[in-house]
C-alpha cells in the first residue's frame, strides 16, 4: 500500500497536476499575506486589519482572518482537488496498466487506498500551502498560534475524503473520469440544499414520501456544507457544536469506500 | 508426485453483456496440467480465450466455473502472485514514469525489498539490453519497452512466468535474446507459460503446446507429435534425368499398382518438382530400395528427407477441422 501511497504522489507531481493546485495555493497565499495587514499599537499590542477593514486587537481578529480563509478558499478547494485527485484513481484501473499491477502480489485494495491516500495528501498539502502561511504570519507577529485553523483544515479534509470515496466507487464501473468527477461535484452541490431542504424544498414537495426522501438523502449522503459551517463555528469558540455532521458523514466514507474496495476485488477484467 | 504449476480442471468463463440480455462463453471446461520446469505455449486463432485463461490464471478474472490453481493456491492469492512473474501483451507504462522508477514500484508491489532492488535491477536493465539508457519511458521505441516489460517480470525471481506476446516489436536479435533467456530459464527451473502467435518460435522453445480453439482444448502435444512426419520423403538428386525418372518409376509404381497381398494400393505416383521427388514409400524396405535404383541409374543424391509438417501447417489442419 505504501508503494502505491508514494506512486500516486509521484504521479500528481508529473501529471502536473499538483504543480497546478500548489501555484494556485501560492497565489492564494500570497493574496491573504497582502490583504491582511498587522498594526502595532503605542502599548505593544498589535491590530489586524484585512484590506481597509479593522477587525480589531489580534488575539481576536486572528480567528476572523482563519475563518474567512476557511470560508473563501475551502469550497474552491474541493472542486479543485476532485479534478485533480480523481486521475489518480482511475488511472489505476487503465487497461495496460491494471494488467501489470493488479497481477503483482499486493491486493487490489490496497494498491487503491494508497492511492485514495494520495489523493487525500494532495489536498491536505495543497490547502496547507493556501491558509498556513498567513496563519504563521500571525503566529509569529502576534502570538496567537494556528491550532483551530489546524483542526479546521483536518475537517475540510474529511469531508474531501468523503467527495473522493464518490470518485472511487463511481471509477469502477466504467472507463474515465468524466462520471465520477460529476457524481463527486454533484455531491457537494447538492449538500447545502439537502442542509436546507426544509425552507428550498417543502413548499415544492407536499407529499410526505417526497420529503421523507430528501431527508433520507441528507441523512446519507455527507455533509460536506455543515461540516465547512463547523469549521467556522470551531475557529470562532473552540468547540464543536454537534458531531452529527461529522459522524454520519464518517459512516458514508467508511461504507462508500468499503463497497469500492471490495467491488475492486470481487471485479473481473 | 511433484504437484503441477498450474493447473485448471474443467475451467470455464463466459461473459455477459450489459443487463446480461447474452451470454458469451469465453472459455468452456478447459482443463491442463502444466509440470513445473517447462516451458508451455498456448496458440489459438483471436478470441480463442488465450488472454482470458492467462488472466484466470493470474486472479485477474474469476471463472464461472471449474478450476485454477497456481503452484497449487488460487491465483486470487496475492502470497503465490509474489512469485510469479507477468508480461502482458498490452502493456501501458505510464508516461511519467522512468524505467528505475517503474522496476522498482513493480518490485515493490512483489513485496521484493530495496535492497535487493538494488541489485536486480541493473542486473535485469543489462540482462533484457536496456543498461544505460536514461531516456524517460515515453521515448521508448515498442521493442524497448517490451524489454522493459520483461525485466519487471523477473524482478521477483519468479517460479512461474506468464509471457504474452513476449517478442511483439523486437528484432529478429532479440527475439533471439528472448529465446535464449527462455531456455536459460528453463534450465533454472522456471516453469514457463508461453502465449504468442509467433508459431514458429513456440515451435523451437516449447515442450508442451496446447491449441486454444473456440475455449476449448483442441490439442495438447509436444513440438514433435505436432511436427510428426507425415509419411512423405523427399529426395533430392543432382540432376533427374530420364534415367534416374525411369528408375524410379519401376520402383514405385511397380510397387504401388501391385501391393503386398496383390492388392492395387492408392498412394499417389512419384511426384518430381524439378530434381527433387516427393513420394510416400511404404516402408523402409521400399524406400532403401529406390535408393539403391537411382544410385545404379548414376543418379547423384543430395538428400533424403522425411516431410514434416510445421507447427502453423498442423494448427491450421486442427482450427480449419473444427471450423
Amino acid at each position: 500500500m505504501i508503494a502505491a501511497y508514494l506512486n500516486s504522489l509521484l504521479e500528481a507531481v508529473n501529471r502536473r497536476m499538483a504543480l497546478v493546485l500548489a501555484g494556485v495555493a501560492l497565489l492564494i497565499a500570497g493574496v491573504f499575506l497582502w490583504i491582511v495587514q498587522m498594526k502595532p499599537l503605542p502599548d505593544g499590542t498589535s491590530v489586524i486589519l484585512l484590506g481597509t477593514n479593522f477587525l480589531g486587537p489580534a488575539t481576536l481578529a486572528a480567528p476572523a482572518v482563519f475563518r474567512a480563509e476557511i470560508q473563501q478558499t475551502g469550497a474552491l478547494w474541493l472542486l479543485l482537488a476532485i479534478f485533480a485527485a480523481a486521475p489518480l484513481l482511475s488511472s489505476s484501473v487503465e487497461k495496460g496498466w491494471l494488467e501489470l499491477t493488479f497481477s503483482k502480489g499486493t491486493s487490489r485494495w490496497q494498491i487503491f487506498l494508497g492511492r485514495f491516500l494520495g489523493g487525500l495528501t494532495l489536498y491536505f498539502l495543497t490547502f496547507l500551502l493556501a491558509t498556513f502561511p498567513v496563519a504563521l504570519r500571525l503566529w509569529w507577529k502576534t502570538g496567537v498560534g494556528p491550532l483551530p485553523l489546524a483542526v479546521a483544515l483536518l475537517i475540510q479534509t474529511f469531508s474531501f475524503a468523503a467527495l473522493l470515496a464518490v470518485v472511487a466507487l463511481a471509477t469502477l464501473p466504467q472507463k474515465g473520469m468524466a462520471l465520477p468527477i460529476m457524481a463527486a461535484v454533484a455531491v457537494w452541490f447538492i449538500s447545502p440544499l439537502l442542509a436546507s431542504r426544509r425552507d428550498i424544498f417543502d413548499s415544492f414537495f407536499a407529499s410526505h414520501f417526497a420529503r421523507g426522501s430528501l431527508d433520507w438523502a441528507y441523512r446519507i449522503l455527507p455533509k460536506c456544507s455543515e461540516l465547512e459551517k463547523m469549521c467556522a463555528t470551531f475557529i470562532q469558540d473552540g468547540r464543536i457544536a454537534t458531531w452529527w455532521p461529522l459522524w454520519s458523514t464518517a459512516v458514508f466514507l467508511a461504507a462508500t469506500l468499503g463497497l469500492s474496495m471490495w467491488l475492486l476485488e470481487r471485479k473481473s477484467f | 508426485m511433484t504437484p503441477p504449476a498450474i493447473e485448471t480442471r474443467d475451467l470455464q468463463k463466459t461473459y455477459r453483456t450489459f443487463l446480461r440480455r447474452k451470454t458469451v462463453p469465453a472459455l468452456q471446461g478447459v482443463s491442463l496440467r502444466v509440470e513445473p520446469g517447462t516451458i508451455f505455449g498456448l496458440i489459438g486463432q483471436n478470441g480463442a480465450g488465450k488472454t482470458t485463461l492467462v488472466k484466470i490464471l493470474l486472479g485477474l478474472s474469476r471463472p464461472t466455473g471449474g478450476s485454477a490453481t497456481l503452484l497449487g493456491a488460487s491465483p486470487q492469492n496475492c502470497t503465490v502472485r509474489r512469485r510469479v512473474g507477468y508480461l502482458p501483451e498490452q502493456m501501458r507504462i505510464p508516461e511519467y514514469l522512468t524505467a528505475k522508477s517503474f522496476l522498482r514500484y513493480m518490485g515493490r508491489l512483489n513485496g521484493v525489498s530495496a535492497e535487493i532492488l538494488g541489485q536486480r535491477i541493473p542486473e535485469l536493465t543489462e540482462r533484457v539490453g536496456l543498461a544505460g539508457v536514461k531516456k524517460p519511458v515515453k521515448s521508448y521505441s515498442k521493442g524497448m519497452q517490451q524489454r522493459l516489460g520483461l525485466a519487471q517480470a523477473l524482478l521477483n525471481d519468479p517460479e512461474v512466468l506468464f509471457l504474452d506476446e513476449p517478442t511483439d516489436g523486437l528484432d529478429p536479435l532479440g527475439r533471439k535474446d528472448v529465446r535464449d533467456l527462455l531456455v536459460s530459464l528453463r534450465t533454472a527451473g522456471k516453469t514457463i507459460f508461453l502465449n504468442s502467435h509467433m508459431l514458429s518460435e513456440i515451435e523451437l522453445v516449447c515442450d508442451q503446446i496446447v491449441i486454444l480453439n473456440r475455449g476449448e482444448v483442441a490439442r495438447v502435444a509436444s513440438p514433435a507429435e505436432f511436427t510428426r512426419g507425415t509419411g512423405e520423403y523427399l529426395v533430392r538428386v543432382t540432376a533427374a534425368t530420364d534415367a534416374v525418372r525411369a528408375a524410379a518409376a519401376a520402383v514405385l509404381g511397380a510397387s504401388n499398382g501391385n501391393g503386398k497381398n496383390g492388392r492395387s494400393s492408392k498412394a499417389p505416383q512419384p511426384n518430381w518438382t524439378e530434381n527433387t521427388l516427393r513420394f510416400s514409400p511404404r516402408d523402409r524396405e521400399q524406400l532403401n530400395a529406390l535408393i539403391d535404383r537411382l544410385r545404379s541409374a548414376q543418379a547423384e543424391i543430395d538428400a533424403v528427407e522425411p516431410v514434416r509438417l510445421s507447427l502453423e501447417q498442423f494448427f491450421l489442419q486442427v482450427v480449419g477441422a473444427q471450423e
